[in-house]
């Protein structure tokens, strides 16, 4: 890793600087922690595209066994559970993480210790879901882990242990990052940097990051009751000890819903970054923007109960929530519209980039429709556990946030990579993935309506389910295509990553309008030589439109104080995972040794860290490269 | 100690004396800030992580199976000195506070030291009662209301156990370095930490312990 | 302004005045909370003990609500005093908290309401 500046020890103590891989397993340096989270999210994305491949061949013909039933549940848990908590999350916390001070002009953020422990653990609990393939248990109730299903009387082997073990500790590192994120924000913008100055892609990961602060503490209580029952013979879920089934679902999904928008919000902020500079034209309607994605914030913790319209709540809980689920869709259509005026009278270039971009707005929004008609009770209960739901929420899902993770992704790459993907390969990735993924999914809304269920390992011949088998069929050549696209795409990456690091600070031609723009690409390892001024909405744009060729520095060039690495984040996150082990395993290891021993080595690394000191270590950028290279 | 910022590599760390310290120590780096902003997020998250338990536990607390119910269970007397405790503990951490600002670390210490004396107090009777209950046939599996009562009242006690053993630390850390830029801001956390348990507490006697005797 | 590692801003000598008054001022008020704490918790407990003798008639749900209104104001002013809420650069954790408990309470909500029938 080049870096100019040169390190010094700081009162006499002795530099750590590591080379290598100690590098990257000691480092708490966000723009490493962010390719770290995009490495570990594009392996995860991967597994579960291969798990959506089995589910697509299973299901290409009516009878088929190319897998069985047993395997099919295992597969469709995973597939969920991995796509949505290892794969979109960790990689919009990739974004976040590499792009986010830059977009702030922060040189790092607020707990960089705490970051890379973030990223740790998310690695250890998505891998200790996966073991769950390895020993032949794997979690088979569903992404969503309905009681009774997942209880200790119907769910006998440890799959569902993994599948709560796994996600409790993958998911304090989400709440870690979130903390990290907000207070970043809060406290460290550049000056100038009002609130209503920061990019919209910072808006909307500060909105986030919030919402996984409230909503995940709800879903870890629900992960440890259900651990209670399973493995400590508690009586939350079970009927028979007075316990309630569907207070299992209001936890899951109080949880679930702000879950599925905070995965949306960021890949918002990422279109609401790539279209205006490929427009060459501001944001339309910033404030509108901003008090839009507040609004979806918040009403999206009073929606829940649209997952739960059939459990025979009653028609008062029902209107309520129809209601308030329909209200959502007001701010979200301001967003759209509000993209499209950005584009409207602009200069638009058609970069791969861009394409995602513009691909996402009319795909979200046949998503965000009939999200509204399933937001209607009585229909619901015709179209609930139906495919119709399955494209509902793939639309959104992949046809929102995959497709503006992968904007982001070739918007970014320069930034992060020091070479831009290339572009022809680029629009072969995305049209072929544009179609796959409409070939796959549009038809099972029609699949829906006549009537197929969700989570079926097979159907019926032409004779008592007419159409469901070339429906069926033209679903799983759509995933070709879409694999295809993926495969690509990894090439892309791949024959980039080859070549030179020639890419400018700004890639795109000067269409560049926020400050992570102004500094090297790759970003020099403290961001910032000197942390700038900022005038107003889209920083460097407004620079630019002043005759300005850099932006004005802040503060006097001098030496920069960094963090230390450590080895510690990685051992207190296998520290976690053993004690995980330890308890599932509790049995077999005749007591709770391991299970002590390891939440001893996690508690001693936080006593380590608390007693010694980091003075960290200082830089000095050299007077070439100033401000803006 | 682990922001990234522009700094002079030779000006002092604050190491040490009380005198060089500014007024309100934890509040002086943006560390420190970093830290206070972190932590109060941090409790509005464990706002929502009780709030869940309460949520249970209201939902539960008629499923005793035909065993004994808070009406029975409770003894209003052992809670009232338990909160009486707890409640001085929270008292005594507010008089650490301000002996931090006078930048007294003896009496920093001494403070810190009776509210774990305390709160190991609280812990202990809390640990009587268990036993008592579990002799009484309400143990954490014999019912629904069993499971939600020892998850919601365990899990405070829990943080007080994890309070105790986080502030006993902290008193030694104090000893070995001193008041300084970097110990202050961990003072001033554990403090608001004893507080919001507190808090909790408050909600716990009320909604468990007065209502459930009620009935 | 780049924050700084360990440069501490210096407050001036009127500044210092003023805060040293609240300082001084400040452990009266954290007595008062407490005394004021030890009170509702007093009231809390002898208003269930009075409602638990036989020839009280006073409704139990009147006594629920009144012991959750003395807890939540119990909670504010520990929030306020000792939590230092009150105190200007709360901002945030005004909002943290009050969004926390907004969470909670639609979590109240689920298992009150909706949970049986």
């Amino acid at each position: 890793m080049a870096n100019a500046a040169s390190a010094h020890a700081h009162d006499g103590h002795h530099v750590k600087r590591y080379g290598g891989l100690m590098d990257w397993l000691t480092t708490v340096d966000h723009k490493k922690i962010g390719i770290l989270y995009l490495l570990a999210g594009a392996f995860f994305f991967i597994v579960g595209g291969i798990e959506a491949m089995l589910i697509r061949l299973q299901l290409m013909a009516p009878g088929l066994d190319v897998v069985s039933a047993q395997h099919y549940n295992e597969i469709i848990t995973m597939h969920g559970t991995t796509m949505i908590f290892l794969a979109a999350m960790p990689i919009l916390f990739g974004f976040i993480n590499a792009i986010l001070p830059l977009q702030i002009g922060a040189r790092d953020v607020a707990f960089p210790f705490v970051n890379a422990l973030g990223f740790w653990l998310f690695l250890f609990g998505g891998i200790l879901l996966n073991i769950s393939w390895f020993v032949g248990e794997v979690p088979d109730a569903g992404w969503t882990a309905y009681v009774p299903l997942s209880g200790e009387q119907f769910s006998v082997h440890r799959g569902v242990d993994f599948f709560l073990m796994g996600l409790q500790i993958a998911g304090f590192g989400s709440l870690i990052g979130a903390i990290n994120f907000l207070v970043t924000i809060i406290n460290m913008r550049a000056p100038g940097m009002s609130f209503m100055r920061m990019p919209l892609f910072t808006w909307t990961a500060f909105i986030a990051s919030a919402l996984i602060l409230f909503a995940f503490p709800a879903f870890t209580i629900g992960l440890v009751l259900l651990t209670f029952d399973r493995l400590f013979s508690g009586n939350i879920f079970d009927p028979n000890m007075g316990g309630n089934i569907v207070l299992w679902q209001h936890i899951f999904w109080i949880f679930g819903h702000p879950e599925v928008y905070i995965l949306i919000l960021p890949a918002f902020g990422i279109i609401s970054e790539v279209i205006p500079t490929f427009a060459k034209k501001r944001l339309f309607g910033y404030s509108t923007m901003v008090f839009a994605i507040i609004l979806i914030g918040f009403l999206g913790f009073m929606v829940w109960v649209h997952h739960m319209f059939t459990t025979g709540l009653g028609p008062v809980a029902n209107a309520l929530f129809a209601v308030a689920t329909m209200l959502i869709a007001v701010p979200t259509g301001i967003k759209v519209f509000n993209w499209l005026f950005t584009m409207w009278g602009g200069q638009i270039r058609f970069n791969t980039a861009n394409l995602f971009a513009i691909g996402f707005v009319p795909t979200f929004v046949m998503g965000g429709v009939t999200g509204v008609m399933l937001a209607v009770p009585p229909a619901d209960f015709q179209f609930h556990d139906s495919y119709f739901v399955v494209a509902h929420f793939h639309y959104v899902i992949v046809g929102g946030i995959v497709l503006g993770l992968f904007a982001g992704l070739f918007y970014w790459f320069p930034k992060m990579f020091g070479r831009s993907l290339d572009e022809t390969l680029g629009k072969w990735i995305f049209w072929l993935f544009l179609i796959g993924f409409h070939l796959t999914f549009f038809i099972q809304h029609f699949l829906g309506m006549l009537g197929m269920p969700r989570r079926v390992y097979t159907y019926l011949d032409e004779s008592q389910n007419p159409g469901w088998g070339w429906m069926n069929a033209l679903s799983t050549s759509g995933a070709f295509l879409m694999s295809i696209a993926t495969i690509l795409l990894l090439v892309n990456i791949v024959i980039t990553m080859k070549k030179p690091k020639t890419a400018p600070a700004d890639p795109w031609d000067g269409l560049g309008r926020t400050l992570e723009w102004t500094i090297a690409s790759p970003a020099p390892e403290y961001n910032f030589a000197q942390t700038p001024i900022v005038r107003g909405i889209d920083a460097w744009w407004k620079e630019k439109m002043d005759g300005k060729t850099a932006m004005t520095p802040a503060e006097p060039l001098g030496p920069i104080h960094m963090p230390s690495p450590s080895i510690l984040p990685i051992i207190m996150s296998f520290g976690l995972f053993v004690a995980a082990v330890g308890f599932m395993y509790s049995d077999v290891l005749n007591g709770y040794y391991v299970a002590i021993g390891g939440l001893a080595i996690t508690l001693f690394c936080m006593f380590l860290r608390s007693v010694y000191d980091d003075h960290g270590f200082h830089l000095d950028p050299t007077e070439e490269e100033g401000v803006q290279s | 100690m682990s922001s990234v910022t522009h700094s002079d590599p030779h000006a002092h760390h604050g190491h040490g004396v009380g005198e060089e310290l500014p007024h309100e120590p934890e509040r002086a780096t943006l560390e420190g800030r970093n830290k206070i902003l972190g932590f109060w997020l941090f409790l509005g998250g464990e706002c929502v992580l009780f709030g869940t338990l309460f949520a249970v536990y209201l939902t539960l607390r008629n499923s005793t199976l035909g065993g004994p119910s808070g009406v029975e269970l409770f003894d209003l007397v052992l809670v009232a000195w338990a909160t009486f405790l707890l409640l001085t503990s929270s008292l005594t951490s507010v008089f650490a506070i301000q002996a931090m600002h006078m930048k007294n670390v003896k009496q920093i210490m001494f403070w810190l030291g009776i509210t774990v004396l305390l709160g190991a107090g609280f812990l202990g009777l809390e640990i009587y009662e268990f036993y008592h209950y579990v002799h009484e046939g309400h143990s954490f599996s014999s019912s629904a209301f069993g499971t939600s009562f020892y998850s919601l009242v365990g899990f405070h006690g829990a943080h007080v156990a994890f309070g105790i053993l986080w502030i006993s630390l902290l008193i030694v850390q104090l000893w070995k370095k001193g008041l300084t830029v970097v110990t202050a801001p961990k003072i001033y956390v554990s403090a608001l930490y004893w507080h919001f348990i507190d808090v909790v507490w408050v909600f716990i006697f009320t909604l468990v312990y007065l209502m459930g005797r009620m009935g | 302004m780049a924050g700084t590692e360990h440069t501490v801003e210096h407050a001036s000598t009127s500044e210092l005045t003023v805060r040293r008054k609240q300082r001084h001022e400040g452990p009266r008020n954290h007595l008062l909370t407490f005394g004021l704490s030890i009170m509702l918790t007093a009231l809390s407990f002898v208003a269930v003990a009075y409602a638990l003798t036989e020839d009280s008639h006073v409704e139990p749900w009147f006594v629920s609500f009144f012991i959750v209104g003395l807890a939540i104001f119990q909670a504010v002013i520990q929030l306020g005093f000792w939590m230092h809420m009150k105190d200007k650069g709360h901002g945030y954790a005004i909002v943290g908290i009050a969004f926390g408990f907004f969470v909670a309470l639609t979590c109240l909500a689920a298992g009150l309401l909706w949970s049986w029938w």
